[in-house]
């Protein structure tokens, strides 16, 4: 494939590349940033966040194996066998694994930003650094941390009053929910104190709005939903599968309603920046 | 904003002090607002921590910056009282121009040239 040179002797970037970032500046009305800053790291987040969903739902599978592995459980079988204590360690170390690779895949994106801005021969940043609430906002962070909260109170309570089969699906929920939310934390705490990648005006409040979207998509609890279905769903539609049910869907609901506020006032203050 | 120019003749703590102490002077930073760590604005601007602690330092020497233990740093009321001790001189030196019968535009020129006087010796941040 063909490649264009970046100006001031930065590395080259393919002409495909450049497009894909011209038409993100363009979508965010930022017509004086020049594409190739953005573009290899645009690159990396789009690469990066691939291999984080074939990770999470590698995770996803292999958690569900781990279940299936220790199955037939009697119902009155309180006591975790040896096979079952086998598979629980695996599915530990494939916690761990999770976390790890999210980590570094953190790692990777924060390197190619270091990269471009080492090529810059001026660096801009604010005075004053926006913090969680303006990066991520309190409606999106107390959604995350509720859905959590709300995962792991269901899979406690199940696993203190439930027995058998149920139990031991509510130990496996637990030990995901610990690994992925130690993966979203660190990938959080990234997004949240990564270096700026600025030269101007325009280009920090790209960097600014790039950091707004990779804060936002860590901060989809997908996998807290999805997880139930690996273990818990398999005994059909009884009153705690379905109390399982309402909390994704008001969850879900949630969401939706976020996004449609933060839309419509991101489009009251686009109006509004328009009309001074 | 903060802008480090890598090109600038002027070394980069005396750019981020500048840039820093304007902000604090014309009320863009206001009393009482929490600046950035010194490690996380050294990571922003790619320079050395000592760099950024050396402006801040001199920052809080001005009195437009105190430190508050691990709480941080934030913009001290100094800066406030700093603008009121402009504003008794500037009277002063209009009653000093009047007493001796001084012409407007010599007096302007006269606060022009210490003022440039006083950049020269100090110097001035990168656009």
């Amino acid at each position: 494939m063909s490649e264009e040179a970046v100006p001031e002797g930065g590395s080259p970037v393919r002409p495909a590349h450049l497009e894909i970032a011209r038409l993100w500046l363009a979508a965010r009305g930022l017509t004086d940033v020049p594409p190739p800053l953005l573009a290899a790291r645009l690159t990396a987040r789009r690469r990066a966040r691939l291999a984080a969903s074939v990770l999470l739902a590698v995770f996803l599978c292999a958690a569900a194996l781990v279940y299936v592995s220790a199955l037939p459980i009697r119902p009155a079988d309180d006591e975790l066998g040896t096979q079952r204590r086998w598979a629980l360690v695996v599915l530990t170390v494939l916690v761990a694994g999770v976390v790890l690779g999210l980590s570094l895949l953190d790692r990777w994106v924060r390197r190619v930003d270091q990269q471009a801005g080492a090529e810059l021969p001026r660096r801009a940043t604010h005075s004053v650094r926006p913090g969680w609430r303006t990066v991520l906002g309190v409606p999106r962070a107390a959604l995350l941390a509720i859905t959590y909260a709300a995962a792991a109170v269901l899979a406690l309570v199940a696993l203190t009053v439930r027995d058998g089969a149920a139990k031991y699906a509510a130990v496996i929920l637990l030990i995901g929910l610990c690994g992925v939310g130690a993966g979203t934390a660190v990938q959080l705490r990234h997004v949240f104190t990564h270096p700026v990648v600025a030269d101007d005006e325009d280009s920090l409040k790209a960097d600014f709005l790039m950091r707004v979207e990779d804060a936002r998509e860590v901060a989809l609890p997908t996998v807290v939903w999805s997880l139930p279905i690996v273990s818990v769903f398999d005994t059909g539609l009884d009153p705690w599968n379905t109390g399982w049910l309402v909390f994704m869907i008001l969850s879900i609901i949630a969401l939706l309603l976020i996004t449609a506020w933060e839309g419509r006032r991101a489009l009251a203050a686009q109006h509004a920046s328009s009309a001074r | 904003m903060i802008v480090i120019d890598s090109a600038s003749p002027v070394p980069p703590f005396e750019q981020l002090r500048a840039q820093l102490a304007r902000q604090i002077q014309d009320r863009t930073l206001a009393v009482g607002t929490r600046l950035p760590t010194i490690r996380r604005l050294a990571a922003d601007l790619g320079l050395a921590v000592n760099t950024v602690g050396r402006a801040y330092r001199e920052l809080e020497e001005a009195g437009l910056i105190e430190t508050r233990g691990h709480a941080g740093s934030f913009v001290s009321a100094a800066g406030e009282e700093g603008r009121e001790r402009a504003r008794r001189a500037a009277v002063e030196y209009a009653t000093v121009v009047a007493s001796i019968g001084l012409d407007t535009n010599e007096a302007l020129r006269i606060v022009q040239a210490a003022l440039t006087k006083g950049i020269a010796a100090s110097p001035s941040p990168s656009p």
